[in-house]
């Protein structure tokens, strides 16, 4: 199993100017580890639709890579958006699915299906060529370049430990911190 | 029915980039000329809900989207819509059929919920919107753009008779 924030760290530290959406339980860790315009923690907003938002930043800005750091329960609220970022691949869009099973920030209840889901073959299954579940720091390690580099869309299933987390809530209203993401985007 | 170059034009005249949402049979002349359209790109969501947060990261992202979907869809959308482009602020025109519309004229044998709920909901929604009945109407796509930025919300056009 990995850790979740030692992952995160290592991330946030080969990070330069890709875009980073996050949600529930990853937005706070990952505000402690960053505070760029290119941030946008996806709390406050539409439960399960982060890697949608995600793909159209990653179609609209080309040239940049796009993350999004998504739960395993908020990965299975909107299971169609696999299908959508298929049928219009972007290259740059790099989705990762945190997965313990839970839902860390209402109290760690299991979410439907855990420890029977195999989110591999479902973006699989929903056309998503290059996918990879990742269980050991090893191997962590080994394919973290590819997290930048890779051929978009790609997934990376990171099997994380059991966390409890707060509910996120970030400095700044999602209004504010949707606009200062376009500033940072596109010269106005 | 609504001419549907009439309705391309007045998005290309917005500069629109990106069309996104789901088909249904009264956008369908809509969406074929669309599809053949060298400069706007159609992204079909699997679900409505998704085409307003796919919208709104496109619009944070510098492009013109716009959404394209049906009443029934609108109702699924409630989260996507509220999560995302309301509470981001995202100028967004989004052209919805009315399916039913017909059904509560006077004495239609049945009546669709889907058309009976429509207008409350985008009243409770706080969605300002007007209608195309006819193609003198066309230019309400124009005037929603304005109104879109005006205000940095989501703004709708209703499409009642099918397109062709």
């Amino acid at each position: 199993m990995l850790d979740k924030y030692s992952c995160l760290k290592k991330l946030a530290a080969k990070r330069t100017d890709e875009v980073v959406v996050t949600t529930m339980s990853v937005a706070m860790p990952w505000a402690e580890l960053s505070d760029s315009p290119l941030d946008f923690a996806h709390v406050e907003s539409a439960m399960g639709h982060a890697a949608d938002f995600a793909l159209g930043l990653a179609i609209a800005q080309p040239k940049r890579r796009v993350f999004v750091i998504n739960g395993d329960g908020s990965t299975l609220m909107c299971l169609g958006t696999l299908v959508t970022i298929a049928q219009r691949p972007a290259p740059n869009l790099t989705m990762i699915i945190t997965e313990n099973g839970t839902y860390e920030v209402t109290g760690n209840q299991p979410v439907p299906g855990a420890d029977r889901i195999d989110y591999e073959q479902i973006c699989r299954g929903a056309g998503i060529e290059n996918v990879s579940t990742i269980s050991s720091e090893a191997e962590f390690d080994a394919k973290l370049d590819q997290h930048f580099s890779g051929d978009g869309p790609q997934v990376f299933i990171w099997k994380i430990e059991k966390a409890s987390e707060p509910v996120p809530k970030p400095k700044l209203p999602i209004r504010e911190r949707a606009h200062r993401l376009r500033k940072a985007l596109v010269a106005e | 029915m609504l001419n549907a170059n009439k309705i391309v034009a007045a998005l290309e005249d917005q500069g629109v980039t990106h069309i996104v949402g789901v088909p249904d049979n009264g956008s369908r002349a809509l969406f074929e000329r669309l599809w053949e359209h060298p400069q706007i790109e159609v992204i079909l969501t699997s679900r409505e809900g998704e085409a307003y947060s796919l919208a709104s990261g496109l619009y944070l992202g510098g492009a013109t989207p716009l959404v394209l979907i049906q009443n029934t869809g609108f109702f699924e959308a409630g989260d996507g819509f509220r999560g995302t482009a309301y509470n981001m602020g995202i100028p967004l025109v989004m052209l919805v059929g009315y399916r039913g519309y017909k059904t509560m004229e006077p004495g239609a044998p049945r009546v669709d919920t889907a058309a009976t709920f429509f207008e409350p909901t985008l009243k409770a929604w706080n969605i300002p919107y007007t209608a195309m009945h006819g193609d003198e109407d066309i230019g309400q796509i124009t005037t929603a753009f304005a109104k879109a930025k005006e205000t940095s919300l989501p703004t709708a056009v209703l499409i009642v008779p099918e397109t062709a």
